[in-house]
């Protein structure tokens, strides 16, 4: 074993005690505030790896997706609904427990027999390591230019649908008054929709 | 196969951005008077005072923001190769990035134009 590849190990199991540490932390603490904090330490873990695989690329989106927009979607979610009001008991919360756990033993099974029973065939070229970046740039403005332009077209379109869906322009016309509770629904304050054309003209606030 | 060139760096990033935090809030432990008092819970001696608490209910538009950003977060996964490769990448590259930029212009002018952006 040489230094590099021990350096190697010892960062492998830094960085599996880690995730597996905050991972447990997201699951078990009953704040949901350091819940996904301690998600951003698993996704930062993860990325961690991925640096560990020669893998730059991948851990760069990592972060930058998982911790920069997914987590931070998770943290802004939290902060619109979460009033921190004391949870009563669920009636019958064995039923869960034992029912979450059958289906997270499941998943685990599944995949730990996916794991073991698929060759995993090595790549016979050469590495590129951290030249990986610069090739998936040449890709992109070579042969992937049209599925990259296209990714532009759909991130507006996700874009413009989240403004529409947010805004709730389409609202029914009479409010659902079926019984839902008062912790599921979202209260806003109700706004005036200015259409697209007079912005800025008047704004009474 | 493995080396970890180049990392050397975000390894000293790494230690001196850990460093800082620890050193702050550990001579701040040895440096401040240990005295328990009603004063000491407040956040700042000199600054506002609190009103509530911190566990407040957000207004939902701000998840206007967020949505935003998390689109905008997306292309520069996109623009980052490209920033990478540029020196290996011609003039033609330069317009292709800037066309795929207009094409999110148009989105952060419509996102602008609906009043997404308005902070009140």
């Amino acid at each position: 074993m040489t230094l590099a590849e021990g350096v190697q190990l010892v960062l492998f199991g830094l960085l599996a005690a880690l995730v597996i540490g905050t991972a447990l932390g997201v699951v078990l603490l009953s704040n949901i505030v350091y819940s996904a904090f301690l998600l951003g330490g698993v996704f930062l873990s993860i990325s961690g790896l991925y640096v560990l695989l020669n893998a730059g690329f991948v851990a760069a989106a990592q972060i930058l997706i998982y911790v920069g927009a997914v987590n931070v979607l998770i943290l802004f979610g939290i902060m619109l609904v979460n009033k921190s009001q004391p949870f009563t008991p669920v009636r019958r919360g064995w039923i869960r427990l034992i029912a979450t756990g059958g289906v997270c033993l499941g998943l685990f099974a599944l995949l730990s027999t996916m794991i073991l029973g698929t060759s995993w065939q090595l790549s016979t070229e050469t590495p590129v390591g951290d030249g990986a970046t610069v090739l998936i740039g040449m890709h992109f403005f070579s042969d992937f230019l049209l599925p990259f332009e296209l990714a532009s077209v759909l991130l507006l379109m996700a874009l413009v649908g989240a403004i529409i869906l947010a805004r709730r322009e389409f609202v029914p016309d009479e409010p659902p008054t079926d019984a839902i509770s008062d912790a599921l629904k979202l209260p806003e304050r109700p706004r005036e929709l200015v259409p697209a054309g007079r912005e800025g003209s008047e704004s009474p606030e | 196969m493995f080396v970890l060139t180049g990392y050397e760096y975000l390894l000293v990033f790494l230690l001196l951005c850990g460093s800082v935090p620890i050193l702050a809030l550990g001579i701040a432990y040895f440096l401040r008077p240990k005295r328990e008092g009603a004063s000491r819970r407040t956040t700042y001696e000199s600054g506002m005072e609190p009103i509530g608490g911190a566990w407040i209910q957000f207004n939902i538009r701000y998840y206007m923001f967020a949505l935003v950003f998390v689109i905008f977060d997306v292309e520069t996964v996109f623009l980052y190769p490209w920033a990478v490769a540029f020196s290996q990448l011609g003039i033609l590259a330069f317009i292709e990035a800037l066309i795929f930029i207009a094409i999110l212009v148009v989105g952060l002018v419509y996102a602008w134009r609906k009043g997404a952006l308005e902070w009140s």
